[in-house]
């Protein structure tokens, strides 16, 4: 799982995650639901669908707003996360979940002309 | 080949008989120029019998004179015509469509032996027709039609028609036949036409130190073309009520003198004004009567056109502005609305509605917009204006309409369409015109007669620190470079006067670039400003004493990026013509807008 750092990170929204079950991906989604026992929450994308993130160490602090996490997806399609981070608002400005779902659909799109997915090595 | 002319053709058309496309040969063409009117041309014509010099050519034939194709000795098909009789009884054949069958120097000379046409003498000449000696061209005429000593022949007439009065009683539609609008002249009085009025006016009335009245405008229209007439005082009290819009009408009598462009549209080169003799009355079969003739322009071919022409435009209301109130020049209220038009050239224009039109105006569905009479002005490159004689129809019943409307909806409706009309403050209101860099260059901008206008995201990446300051008159609202006395005090040539002190201001020259080019430009003090993040005055304070802090202010500033709107133009000093780019505002950049802006585009390039 420590290699989720070094190997190059997907971007995906929530109905990509079947297609990178045991990639390393990167999510951005709403914080919905943090489970009581502060190790799994649910992020929803800008499309309006759920993903599952599990961690593997409860949360230390209250979660909320926009989180990116970075992690592994497993075979159940949930995100085994490796590190969250929060997005907050910069300069008044808030991050537009919508807009970034739209750039993420273009990525995918166009991966000729967004080459990050350079080779996957195991 | 020989041609045959018409023999008897030129008898007929003075005793106004009906002569199907006579053909007749042209002995002799002259100008007639009317003062301040058109141009006319009055033609001798050969009809292999007679000739006769009282034909006149109908303006929009002029340029086939002017062209040389209409020249002595060449043979022409009269396809239309309209014999008027003149007040005290001369008449006049008006050509309103004629064929050039046999050019000038494809003939020898003149056919046959014709000889002038006099009224009661049509026998004579064919009974001795090679007696008579064929006389010269410029003497033929046995009844000068009238004097012709150029531009008394204009205003000599329409004098006459105000000090004779025809006694003649003639009954609403009455005796005098129906002719085309094309034909009506200042040179007849007796005519009736049936038009459909196409706009009519509210009453305005005046006041000024020579009295005060009313008067009202109505613009008709027929199969041939079309007229504005205006009545006043009487006029008013008289027809005002009876007209409406859209109907059809006998009109007839009504006093015409030459068209003031300034006001009007129509194509035509005169106008009527109704008089105390003039009639109106409704026809009631009036279906083959034309609804409204207009001479669409394209949105895109309104740049080539002069400002203050009045033009006929239609397009899709793409986008409609709210009303606003504006208070006038001679502190009057009104309302106005901006609108933008789109048709299938793909370019856009802004449209200023004003006064009630403004405040009605529904543009939702975006609807088909059709307006007659607009005005092109050059705001902000180019704009139109609804003018108080504009029409304006929405949805129209007219095929342009139709089509526009699949257009639009089949695949205009996704294009961005570029302005002629240069937005001010940007991100609200129409489009902005885009560019990158490169395209400045590739696409020539600024090469033109006028500036042209770009935005641009662009980053800093070099500026001349040196000389971006100036010391300035300090007096407000003079922005001059002031000259240094050496004695403590600062001279203003502008002003004229010496000051103890001065004012910072910027003048910065800065090299932008975006992912393709790069240009430099020339920021003045609000856009300098901006881009350094300081006031001109602490800028220049920190030069004359804190050289690093100085140039920290320009390190900060330094590959930051903006959003700029530029003015563009290409400028000759010393025969050596430079392409200037000068900052008019620069502004942060909206990422999201931004975002939006480049997956707009890139969905866009993927779709072709």
């Amino acid at each position: 799982m420590s290699g989720v750092f070094e190997s190059p990170k997907t971007r995906i929204n929530a109905s990509m995650l079947s297609q990178h079950v045991s990639r390393p991906v990167s999510f951005i989604g709403r914080v919905e639901k943090v489970h009581p026992s502060g190790k799994s929450f649910t992020l929803t994308d800008g499309e309006g669908k759920n993903a599952s993130v599990e961690l593997s160490n409860p949360l230390e602090e209250e979660l909320s707003g926009i989180v990116e996490v970075v992690g592994m997806v497993s075979n159940k399609g949930t995100i085994m996360a490796v590190a969250y981070n929060m997005l907050r608002d910069e300069k008044g400005i808030s991050f537009d979940l919508e807009l970034y779902n739209e750039a993420l659909k273009v990525i995918h799109d166009f991966p000729q002309h967004y080459p990050f997915e350079v080779s996957l090595s195991g | 080949m020989t041609v045959k002319l018409s023999e008897g053709a030129i008898e007929a058309l003075i005793k106004g008989n009906e002569v199907t496309n006579p053909i007749l040969q042209l002995i002799n063409i002259r100008k007639l120029d009317s003062g301040n009117g058109p141009v006319r041309f009055r033609l001798m014509m050969s009809d292999g019998l007679h000739t006769m010099s009282s034909f006149m050519l109908a303006t929009p034939l002029n340029s086939l004179a002017e062209q040389n194709l209409v020249a002595p000795n060449c043979v022409c098909l009269l396809k239309k015509s309209v014999t008027n009789v003149l007040k005290d009884g001369r008449t006049v054949v008006i050509i309103l469509d004629l064929e050039v069958i046999k050019p000038a120097d494809q003939m020898a000379g003149k056919i046959g032996d014709p000889t002038p046409y006099v009224e009661g003498q049509s026998k004579a000449p064919q009974t001795v027709p090679a007696l008579t000696p064929a006389p010269a061209p410029s003497s033929t005429s046995a009844r000068p039609l009238q004097p012709q000593n150029g531009g008394s022949m204009n205003r000599g007439s329409s004098r006459d028609f105000g000090k004779k009065p025809m006694t003649a009683p003639s009954t609403p539609g009455g005796t005098s036949k129906v002719v085309p609008i094309a034909s009506l002249n200042p040179y007849q009085s007796k005519w009736t036409i049936r038009a459909r009025v196409t706009n009519k006016s509210a009453i305005r009335t005046w006041s000024n130190s020579r009295g005060d009245g009313k008067l009202f405008s109505m613009e008709i229209v027929d199969e041939s073309g079309e007229i504005r007439v205006t009545g006043f005082n009487q006029e008013v009290d008289k027809f005002f009520s009876l007209i409406e819009q859209g109907k059809v009408y006998y009109i007839s009598k009504g006093t015409l003198k030459i068209a003031n462009k300034q006001f009007t549209s129509l194509k035509n080169d005169y106008e009527m004004t109704l008089n105390g003799e003039s009639t109106i009355i409704p026809c009631d079969d009036s279906s083959d009567v034309p609804m409204v003739q207009c001479d669409f322009v394209s949105i895109a071919d309104l740049d080539a056109r002069d400002k203050d022409a009045i033009v006929d435009v239609i397009g899709v209301c793409k986008n409609v502005e709210e009303v606003t109130r504006i208070t006038t020049k001679n502190s009057r209220e009104v309302s106005k609305r901006n609108i933008q038009l789109m048709d299938m050239s793909g370019k856009i224009i802004q449209v200023t509605m004003w006064g009630n039109e403004a405040e009605t105006f529904d543009g939702t569905g975006q609807p088909i917009l059709a307006i007659k009479g607009a005005r092109l002005s050059d705001f902000g490159g180019r704009s139109l204006s609804t003018l108080y004689s504009s029409t304006l129809m929405i949805n129209p019943d007219i095929p342009e309409a139709y089509k526009l409307r699949g257009w639009y909806d089949k695949e205009g409706h996704a294009l961005d369409g570029q302005s002629m009309t240069e937005m001010r403050g940007g991100g609200t209101g129409g489009p902005t015109n885009w560019k990158t860099l490169a395209d400045v260059k590739n696409e020539h901008l600024g090469h033109g007669d006028k500036a042209d206008y770009f935005t641009c995201i662009g980053t800093i990446v070099y500026m001349r620190k040196e000389n971006c300051l100036y010391q300035a008159c300090p007096s407000k609202d003079c922005n001059k470079k002031v000259v240094d006395q050496q004695n403590g005090m600062y001279r203003c040539e502008k002003c004229d006067k010496e000051f103890p002190d001065f004012k910072y201001r910027l003048m910065l020259s800065a090299n932008i670039a975006d992912f393709g080019d790069n240009q430099w430009v020339t920021c003045f003090q609000d856009t300098a400003e901006t881009i350094l993040g300081q006031k001109s005055d602490y800028i220049g304070q920190l030069k004359d004493s804190n050289e690093a802090a100085f140039d920290e202010v320009f390190q900060h500033a330094n590959f930051s990026t903006f959003v700029f709107r530029n003015r563009v133009k290409l400028e000759t000093y010393n025969d050596e013509s430079r392409i200037k780019v000068t900052v008019v505002e620069a502004k942060p950049v909206d990422h999201k807008e931004y975002s939006k802006r480049l997956i707009m585009n890139i969905r866009k390039h993927a779709a072709h």
